[in-house]
């Protein structure tokens, strides 16, 4: 054995074997994370230059408020039939989701609770065209190209959203507040809406504004169901409807630069609507979490 | 006691009311997924009157045939395989793009990152999930697809093209849609999804697994690759999956830059079709039960693929829960 | 009565006056004592050393020498910085987001914290077993064993077999697993899994092992194998262990150090000593007052 006071000073201040390498493996991989972290934002950074670049010469004033056929075309109607396809979209999907999982959450057996989480896997997992399809095949044939097909597509892909996240918020609630409240005499029902639910609302209504941002941005669905239209429609779902979505798909294939180009400013307003609604929603979610 | 006037509603208790108004819920939900499954398992039958599902999957030939004098339509075969290729062809080539830059980012974000750079930038590869997929379509046409073509494409091309197949491409001139141009577009649509997925599993990876290890005299890229990475293989590949079912229906998109070819094209820089582009820009042509028929056996191929993935997704968290990581 | 005692503490205090101020700078002392008496390695010497969570300092100024191939106990109530201080010692407590370390800490005479000193390599001369079992759950017990060894390669295959049967047998477990050393370290009860982490902490051959509370997640009985096993080890390493429990800190040290909180919450040291002496007659009433279970 050598004399072991003078190896402990080499085996603190002389590297070992190998080691050069592995710190220069970690260095090495140090940087390839980074610049993979870097490669994940660098899509978003451009598309948003780029689609602000295309956009900015066609985003006039008169574009928010005129309809395509107008002497000065906009988009008003698009941006209304949006509005409306995702607003009843979520009034259809969001009470009936955020039903499931408060039953899911407050009164299923585990067994019940499997299944309907499998469920909702599954939905969730449902291709948006697989839903158009659905619509298409189903209702369009007894309603025509309309509103009410959009909507039903939309809400196919909405529904197990919010079922997912309101289940996700009320499991959050902790059992003792139930418990609490069930002590004092006060009925299951009564417990779990002002107790379970009044204490997840902030989550469930998050889930319910990200369910509506998702609506917003559908496209194939509404190609085969609302189908998109020049006029104005104002409420009436029996008929069909124009969306962003779909005019940024026909006039990105138009042969007129105009038009194309007004693709670009439609393409800004969504991207603009579905990021802000992002970021204020988000930015709170993560806000209360790290507080 | 308050309430005592809603306690019972026709004969059945108020609990009993507001536990079946909510089971009703679930309920629609269940509805709805076996009136996808009745539908498109309906609607694609009259397909297999002319065809069996064998041809479906294994022909290239889609072919609306031909109505000879009878007024009958004869000789229509309507084969899937082009479009199959492509699906399988771009949410492949968006995987092998988006797995390992994901995953490795996930791991920036989580193990080198400091808090104050990290929260931020897991909050802008978030905000990538909500640009809707029509906007990302729209600036590949425009932008990305052409940068592309002229650098990547070009390189795998010329580097690998003349001796593997389906890397070719002519040079001089470049198709203006291609397979692999969807592809990684859908990498970077699915680049969100692996990100938020990988970041949670590396998280719950417990830190006196970790400590151990840097106890032991291991570098930080040690302690990932030998403890961190090993422990949360299961999640990760769940996440690797549900990105890649993802990107197996993603739609508008792809339609808008794959180009819409029919057949196996001969090379990934060619335009080519998937199932779903092919869908939404069939659709609207097909009339007659076995038109319809094989649109309907279109989706339910996709209905298929995504639900045997969200499944397995589903084994394997659940897997992941029970054994792995949470000492 | 409250009064009552206080003052027979503070007229022990006064008696022991001249003895407290001895104890108040006990490194120099203890340095002397341990480099005349041995010229051994594994000498430990801790230097006005202070931690830090960002702004908030968790140790304050601690100075304290560890006997080589003997056991030191760190006792003391919870959060007054042991698990801190043990942590400054392997450079483990650097790698926390904002924790810093000041002063000097020196192993025979380098001074782990200096700049051709580099972390990994502290490591491995100083090894570690943690407050709660931790073998790596994707790693047979073998591989678990092995692990410091294969990160820095240089070590056959057979020379890693013979390693791993060694550190099992010294860490009194190879009877117990030499039929399933391919089986997942985590498929062992709680004791196996803790002489496990100690098999895998001295199989990269060390000169100083922490423990971090080390039975505080077993049973009594896996409780007394490890202690027994700490006794065992220490003709060979130096050990520091942190431990709230008394018992086992008059049962496997040798020299105890007893740590208390300011008021501003920073963990000090308030006296060392053999531990025989520090159980049978501390210098500082505070020690007292915590050995006799009256706080803490």
């Amino acid at each position: 054995m050598s004399t072991p006071v003078a190896s402990i000073a080499k085996l603190l201040t002389q590297p070992t074997s190998g080691e050069r390498a592995r710190q220069r493996i970690n260095w090495g991989m140090r940087v390839i994370v980074g610049v993979a972290a870097f490669l994940a934002i660098l899509p978003l950074i451009a598309l948003i230059l780029f689609v602000i670049l295309k956009a900015a010469p066609y985003l006039v004033p008169t574009f928010f408020f005129n309809n395509p056929l107008d002497k000065e075309p906009g988009v008003l109607n698009a941006i209304v039939g949006s509005l409306q396809l995702s607003g009843l979209t979520v009034l259809i999907s969001g009470p009936i989701g955020i039903a499931g999982g408060v039953y899911l959450s407050e009164f299923a057996s585990p067994r019940v609770v499997a299944i309907g989480e499998t469920v909702i896997d599954v939905m969730l997992g449902v291709p948006s065209i697989v839903a158009g399809v659905f619509a298409y095949l189903i209702l369009v044939p007894v309603l025509g190209f309309s509103g009410w097909a959009a909507v039903a597509a939309l809400s196919i892909l909405t529904l197990p959203i919010m079922m997912r996240s309101t289940q996700e918020v009320l499991r959050l609630v902790p059992q003792a507040i139930r418990e609490a409240s069930l002590a004092l005499g006060v009925p299951v029902w009564k417990t779990a809406l002002f107790v379970s639910v009044r204490t997840a609302l902030p989550g469930i209504l998050t889930g319910v504004i990200l369910a509506f941002s998702r609506a917003l941005g559908e496209t194939a669905p509404l190609l085969m169901t609302a189908r998109g239209t020049n006029a104005e429609n104002w409420l009436d779902f029996s008929t069909t409807m124009n969306a962003m979505p779909i005019v940024i798909y026909q006039y990105s294939n138009a042969a007129s630069d105009l038009l194309i180009g007004q693709a670009w400013a439609t393409a800004l307003i969504l991207m603009v609507i579905a990021l802000t609604i992002n970021v204020l929603v988000r930015g709170r979610t993560v806000n209360s979490r790290t507080a | 006691m308050a309430g005592m006037e809603l306690r019972r509603v026709g004969g059945m208790s108020a609990d009993t009311l507001f536990r079946r108004i909510t089971g009703t819920g679930l309920l629609i939900l269940f509805v709805v997924l076996a009136g996808l499954i009745v539908a498109f398992v309906g609607y694609s039958n009259p397909l297999w009157t002319i065809q069996s599902p064998i041809e479906f999957l294994t022909s290239s030939t889609w072919s609306t045939g031909t109505i000879d004098e009878s007024g009958q339509t004869v000789d229509a075969l309507y084969g899937a395989l082009g479009a199959l290729f492509g699906t399988a062809a771009t949410s492949l080539i968006a995987v092998l793009f988006a797995a390992p830059i994901g995953i490795l980012a996930a791991i920036f974000l989580v193990e080198f990152a400091p808090p104050r750079i990290a929260a931020p930038l897991t909050f802008i590869v978030e905000l990538i999930a909500a640009i809707p997929s029509v906007v990302f379509g729209l600036w590949a046409a425009g932008d990305l697809s052409n940068r592309l073509r002229d650098t990547i494409e070009w390189w795998i091309a010329s580097s690998f093209g003349r001796f593997l197949p389906f890397l070719s491409e002519d040079p001089e001139s470049p198709a203006a849609d291609s397979v692999f141009r969807a592809g990684f577009l859908l990498a970077i649509m699915i680049l969100p999804m692996v990100v938020a997925v990988s970041r949670e599993f590396i998280r719950s990876v417990p830190i006196s697994l970790r400590e151990g290890y840097i106890g032991m005299g291991a570098t930080k890229w040690e302690v990932i690759r030998d403890v961190i990475l090993p422990t949360a293989r299961i999640g990760l590949i769940g996440g690797v999956l549900l990105a890649l079912g993802r990107a197996i229906g993603e739609t508008i998109a792809v339609t808008m830059v794959i180009g819409n070819a029919e057949g196996v094209p001969s090379s990934l820089f060619q335009p080519g079709q998937t199932v779903a582009s092919k869908i939404a820009s069939n659709i609207g042509e097909a009339s007659g039960e076995i038109a319809i028929g094989a649109m309907a056996a279109l989706g339910l191929s996709l209905f298929l693929l995504t639900t045997v993935i969200s499944l397995v997704v589903r084994v394997l968290v659940r897997r992941f829960a029970v054994t792995g990581g949470r000492v | 009565m409250a009064t009552e005692k206080r003052d027979t503490e503070n007229a022990t205090t006064g008696a022991k006056d001249e003895l407290a101020q001895a104890a108040a700078r006990p490194a120099a002392q203890a340095a002397q004592r341990a480099s005349a008496s041995e010229g051994d390695s594994g000498r430990l010497t801790l230097d006005n050393v202070s931690a830090r969570y960002g702004a908030f300092r968790a140790v304050k100024d601690v100075t304290l020498a560890v006997r080589p191939k003997s056991v030191t106990a760190l006792i003391g109530p919870s959060g007054c910085g042991k698990s801190t201080l043990i942590r400054t010692i392997n450079r483990m407590h650097e790698t926390l987001p904002g924790a810093t370390v000041s002063g000097s800490i020196s192993l025979d005479g380098v001074d782990l914290y200096s700049s051709d000193v580099d972390p990994v390599r502290a490591r491995r001369v100083v090894g570690m077993v943690f407050q709660k079992p931790n073998p790596f759950p994707t790693m047979s017990i073998s591989e678990n064993v092995s692990s410091g060894l294969r990160l820095t390669g240089g070590t056959s295959k057979s020379e890693i077999a013979g390693i791993v049967e060694d550190s099992l047998r010294r860490a009194a477990l190879w009877d117990e697993v030499k039929d399933k050393l391919n089986q997942p370290g985590t498929s062992l009860s709680g004791g196996q899994q803790q002489r496990l982490c100690i098999a895998r902490t001295i199989a990269v051959k060390p000169r100083v092992v922490l423990m971090d509370e080390p039975c505080s997640a077993l049973d009594p009985v896996a409780t007394l194998k490890i202690e027994e096993l700490i006794r065992d080890l220490a003709t060979e390493y130096t050990i520091v262990i942190v431990t709230h429990n008394m018992q086992q800190a008059s049962r496997v040290s040798d020299e105890t150090a007893f740590f208390s909180m300011d008021d501003d919450r920073a963990g000090y040291l308030v006296e060392t000593g053999p531990t025989a002496e520090m159980f049978t007659n501390p210098k500082q009433a505070l020690t007292e007052g915590y050995i006799q279970g009256r706080f803490g």
